[in-house]
């Protein structure tokens, strides 16, 4: 019997599943994840309201995994089946998620098996958890960039450098150097934009005796290059939320140093790529789908509030054979009822984890192949078989996947079973299967990587050429077993997104934190270096969903003092060079 | 800047007819100057005395570049493992890869072969920037690379419904956008139909949705190029590749040269990689080598050049071509790992993994076939040896090639582990011709850089020309190549010098210093009339057709490293 049949009564576990939310995002972007609002809207656990009475739950609830326990506000949601249990993606989940990657390089951030109490405990603090988690400090000194008005003008035509579908129909108001709209951006961009000038890094720093001291850049970069000199076995860790061309110079620092570069795809599709590694991969680029998709299936995926332009550009967009919304058929399958699954003409609830097990009796119906069992992965035959049917009839399938997909039970098994089915497909008919890429650039991380080391994250140069161990030299496990010595991490916050005994590791190594924001990283940094925001204050190339290369705009200088990631890099490199006897 | 005089050299460079003559070749300030321009106290002086001297190579049609390649790369892990060289900082980053290496292994691979300029030949519009910013990371070499624009719907809406001078000026506009060199046509027209209904389409069949045939594109395109005159008119991969007896669509693709008005002399169109396209035969159990038919019919047609597509067996490839209803075919024959990319409205794209092995029948003829082609037509100024790097084979197995192409006893030792009934029934085993050095200098220097447009600065030694030189160390009146074709190898394998861009990047076979070459690109000049109204169609059809703005799909010079605009005077502006 699997864990997850009927959680209550008898052994009191609940399935608690982690997830990215539109306040998740808008409060990160706009105030920090050291803001109130923050934790508002992170630090909070969904439930299901007969689960909650029948546990006397109220206004909060002690979570327990084998890793940690958490007090957190309870929000009460009809969204959620019974059994189940759901916290937003940050430091609070993290606490409960265990280290084990399953060889995959991907933590299990969702299925987790938890136990769910009421509680008079106050809700656990971010300042509790990091303490728990071995920071260095927790002072932040945020500062508002001064904002002058100024001359009036439009960008138009700019790059959102929020999520992977990279819009680039925004048009940028600015006043000086104010952002006061942002015209055909989702709320999340338009936080972003507007309040970019918003609790930033501004000064470089460098932690002394615990305190953080503000510095010159050039001191900060040279007290970074010696420690990652000095390393043995660095890691360079983030890359999915900046350029392309900040990615190629980590790259080539990592094969310098002879450490580890990984990206942050090695806990979203990392899986993805290693199902590409075995069967390979359908993919389409949006106008296909707009144009010839009469069947969207959203699988594991919730744009609604992760990507939230992505249907109106693509499911409601007019396309030249399949005239909008009305020609075509929506299917959502997930474990609970998100935004997303409102809008579907076909909602399959899947029980948690079982991904693999619905995959396979998809390929089976589509074979016609008899299906004995009278509920697949908690969902009747008949709606597996309606599903197969809708699949074969389609004139152009696409399939949209997500976390839900990469991240539960059988991992990146799950994903090599969809892409069979999506290449069994295009025996009947045309059929498509793109990934839902979180960060604006996380799929032009894995390119640059690919074009360099030949691997899309996970590279390590110990033997001077690049090799990819997963499970060994990805970053989780890199950090949850100790085996880096330095960490320098690019745009990017393992901190708020590492599960709990990689953070623990991180907080015993020295770090160097290169971001425009204050990341919950910055509190195990040993030197802070201020960058510009890709896409608002430097130009440079990413990299859409479906592959798509798309210029970066500068619509505002950055800071006075402060640089952008490619010009922070070369310049380490150039130290880093410099110490090591190898010239330029 | 660094004065360098080659002395004594063994020189072939026949655009200047030079054949095997000794010499001195001089450079100055990256380019090839007179002897008597430089002062030989202050210069390096190489003696070179005993070896061969030839301008840096030329491939015309390498997949080094771009989205497909890197899918390549993620799909076959299986690919790179027993194939790493360390770096050696600061001179030479890792090396990785075989069929699909890293962007440093493409740069110093070629180079260490004696090639400083090589073609990606196939680059999707919208996803032209990837295959850019690949270009940009690749070392040493000169890059450049063909746009795909057969199934493209922008131009299809053209053909159908303007003048072949709007189509002419929205090719104009797509090559100075894309900063890509010339015109591409894969399998014409079959990804609309790929698309729309998931298979290929032959020469005279319709393409879904429009009233045109892929003959029709060909034609369009073919008269569209001849306005603009592209130095390279349209590089065609002719539709059915790859399927038994579809050497006949190849030679009726030839015979449309017909159909096209001409303005310029030189060749109307190249058809690439023919030995995918040479087959005789019905089936795969009859299949037979149509190299004798492809070359008698090159005879006949001055207005066609070729590259041969050789396949290398005992070798694995990947395959990957904008033919996405080939590689979906090729999957349903290897089962084993199937890519593909369905691209906006321009295109697709399929990538499936394979090895030619000695003994197989089928893959005996293919071998067969590319080298029937050239050994018959004997004609290097249009015949181009290339491997369509990785589909028919690695091209860091040129040297091979060269190999069978100037030695017929390298033929014959290779021949005793291939299918013998393949040979039994093929022409090869008893043709004689073996080519020289001299030919060899035609067909991988002098002739690619005429077919590109080139030859001014590219592809020879002459005063003015870039200061890319390639020496080898083989001495052809000691060793007979023909009988010791090894050496052959040996020589072309590792180059003993090479000069890019007068700067020593290569010393006795290995990389010594890692510089970065340019990236040429064509902007043919039209008149300000015809290019508003294009700008209009534009216009409205990006925002029906593309997922992206028209200001984001183009690409500026600031993101080319090194970027060589090639302008183009047009019989538009005349």
């Amino acid at each position: 019997m699997s864990a997850f049949q009927h959680p209550l009564g008898t052994n009191r576990f609940f399935v608690l599943n982690t997830g990215r939310t539109t306040m998740q995002a808008i409060s990160m972007e706009s105030e920090t994840k050291w803001s109130t609002r923050y934790f508002n809207s992170v630090a909070i656990l969904e439930m299901n309201p007969e689960d909650a009475k029948e546990l006397g739950v109220k206004d909060r609830a002690k979570v327990t995994s084998d890793y940690g326990s958490v007090v957190l506000p309870v929000k009460i949601s009809k969204r959620l089946p019974r059994g189940e249990i759901f916290i937003p993606m940050g430091p609070w989940a993290n606490f409960l998620i265990g280290p084990d990657t399953d060889g995959t390089g991907m933590p299990t951030l969702k299925g987790i098996k938890v136990r769910v109490e009421a509680t008079t405990e106050q809700p656990t603090t971010l300042e509790q958890l990091l303490k728990q988690l071995g920071a260095k400090g927790l002072e932040v000194y945020m500062e508002d960039l001064e904002v002058k008005p100024g001359e009036k003008k439009v960008v138009e035509n700019v790059v959102c450098s929020f999520c992977g579908d990279l819009c680039d129909h925004l048009k940028i108001e600015l006043d000086g150097n104010r952002i006061i709209r942002n015209v055909g951006g989702c709320a999340i961009s338009v936080s972003k934009f507007l309040n970019y000038h918003r609790h930033r890094v501004l000064k470089p720093y460098i932690r002394k005796n615990g305190r953080l001291i503000p510095v010159d850049l050039e001191e900060a970069l040279d007290k970074a290059a010696d420690i990652l000199v000095k390393a043995k076995y660095p890691l360079i860790f983030g890359l999915s939320s900046t350029c392309v061309e900040a990615n190629e110079y980590a790259i080539e620092l990592a094969e310098i140093l002879n450490g580890v570069v990984d990206n942050t795809s090695v806990f979203c599709h990392g899986p993805t790529a290693l199902a590409v590694q075995e069967v390979g991969a359908v993919r389409y680029t949006f106008a296909v789908a707009i144009h010839l998709a009469d069947l969207v299936i959203f699988w594991g995926c919730n744009p609604a509030e992760a990507h939230p332009n992505h249907i109106a550009r693509i499911v409601m967009r007019k396309g030249k054979y399949v005239k909008g919304r009305k020609e075509r058929k929506v299917v959502v399958i997930d474990v609970r009822k998100t935004p997303t699954a409102e809008l579907a003409d076909l909602y399959i609830q899947l029980e948690p984890g079982r991904d693999l097990e619905f995959i396979t009796a998809l390929r089976m119906a589509i074979r016609d192949l008899e299906i004995e069992a009278p509920k697949v992965a908690g969902v009747p035959r008949e709606k597996v078989l309606e599903l197969a049917e809708m699949m074969k009839s389609a004139r152009y399938g696409v399939i949209f996947f997500g976390l839900g997909v990469t991240m539960t039970g059988a991992k990146y098994r799950n994903i090599v079973g969809v892409i069979r089915l999506v290449q069994e497909l295009n025996e009947w008919t045309k059929f498509g299967l793109l990934p839902m890429r979180g960060h604006f650039n996380v799929a032009g991380a894995n390119e640059v990587s690919l074009w360099i080391t030949c691997y899309p994250f996970a590279t390590d140069y110990a033997r001077k050429f690049s090799r990819m161990a997963i499970g060994v030299t990805s970053a989780t496990d890199l950090l949850a077993s100790g085996d880096v010595d330095a960490l320098l991490v690019i745009a990017s916050d393992p901190v708020a997104h590492f599960p709990r005994k990689a953070v623990e590791n991180i907080s015993k190594i020295p770090v160097i934190v290169v971001d425009a924001k204050w990341s919950l990283t910055t509190a195990f940094a040993d030197v802070i270096i201020p960058a510009g925001f890709v896409g608002i204050e430097c130009s440079g190339s990413a990299y859409r969903m479906d592959g798509v290369p798309l210029r970066m705009k500068k619509v505002v200088d950055p800071p006075s003092g402060v640089l952008c990631d490619v010009d922070i890099l070369k310049k380490l490199i150039d130290k880093v060079k410099a110490r090591m006897g190898l010239g330029r | 800047m660094t004065q360098i005089l080659i002395k004594n050299g063994i020189v072939f460079d026949p655009i200047n007819g030079i054949n095997g003559e000794v010499m001195d070749i001089a450079i100055k300030n990256g380019k090839i100057v007179e002897s008597t321009e430089i002062d030989e106290s202050k210069a390096m002086i190489i003696d070179a005395r005993g070896k061969v001297v030839m301008a840096g190579g030329i491939d015309i049609h390498s997949h080094i570049a771009g989205p497909k390649v890197n899918v390549g790369r993620l799909l076959r892990p299986e690919d790179h493992y027993l194939t790493n060289k360390p770096h050696v900082l600061p001179h030479r980053r890792a090396e990785t890869g075989l069929t699909v290496p890293n962007v440093f292994r493409f740069g110093y691979e070629y180079a260490r072969m004696g090639y400083t300029f090589v073609v990606e030949p196939a680059t999707p519009p919208i996803k032209t920037r990837h295959t850019h910013e690949e270009l940009n990371a690749i070392p040493i070499i000169d890059k450049a690379a063909f746009v795909l624009v057969d199934s493209n719907w922008i131009a299809l809406d053209l053909i159908s419904e303007a003048s072949t001078e709007l189509l002419a000026a929205y090719f104009a506009w797509l090559l100075s956008s894309t900063k890509t060199l010339a015109l591409k046509l894969v399998d014409p027209g079959s990804d609309v139909a790929w698309l729309i209904k998931g298979k290929g389409i032959d020469l005279d069949d319709q393409i879904p949705g429009y009233d045109l045939t892929p003959r029709d594109i060909i034609r369009e395109i073919g008269n569209a190029s001849q306005l603009l005159r592209l130095p390279h008119k349209m590089h065609v991969h002719c539709n059915r590749l790859g399927y038994p007896g579809n050497y006949l669509t190849t030679l009726k693709t030839m015979d449309i040269v017909r159909e096209i008005k001409r303005v310029d002399d030189g060749p109307a169109l190249h058809i690439t990689h023919v030995q995918f396209t040479g087959y005789k035969g019905d089936s795969w159990t009859t299949l037979r080598s149509g190299g004798e038919d492809i070359a008698e019919a090159m005879s006949r047609n001055p207005y066609v050049s070729l590259d041969l597509g050789q396949v290398i067996p005992g070798r694995p490839a990947t395959t990957m071509t904008a033919d996405a209803p080939f590689e979906f075919v090729l999957y349903h024959l290897t089962r084993w790992k199937w890519a593909s990319a369905d691209t906006e409205v321009e295109t697709a794209a399929g990538i499936v993994p394979y090895v030619y092995r000695k003994r197989n029948y089928v893959n005996t003829i293919q071998w067969v076939i590319g080298l029937e082609v050239a050994l018959i037509s004997r004609d290097p100024w249009r015949i181009i040896p290339t491997t369509d790097h990785p589909n028919a084979g690695p091209f860091t197995d040129y040297p091979k090639m060269f190999a069978w192409l100037l030695s017929k006893k390298a033929r014959e030792d290779d021949m005793r582990d291939m299918s013998q009934l393949a040979l039994k029934r093929s022409a090869l085993p008893s043709i004689n011709t073996e080519f020289t050095l001299y030919d060899l200098a035609v067909m991988t220097r002098a002739a690619p850089a005429k077919l590109l447009g080139l030859e001014k600065r590219k592809g020879h030694l002459g005063v003015g020309a870039d200061a890319d030189v390639a020496i080898y160390d083989i001495d052809p009146r000691e060793v007979e190549i023909s009988k010791n074709y090894k050496k052959l190898i040996q020589a072309f394998k590792r180059t003993w010098l090479v000069i890019k861009d007068g700067v020593i990047v290569v010393k006795e076979g290995e990389v010594v210093k890692t510089i970065y070459g340019r990236t040429y690109y064509a902007e043919p000049v039209i008149p300000s009339d015809l290019e508003k109204e294009v700008k209009r169609v534009l216009e409205k059809k990006f925002k029906e057709y593309y997922s992206i703005t028209l200001d984001s799909f183009i690409i500026n010079e600031e993101e080319i490293r090194n970027p060589v605009k090639i302008k183009i005077s047009t019989q538009l502006t005349r």
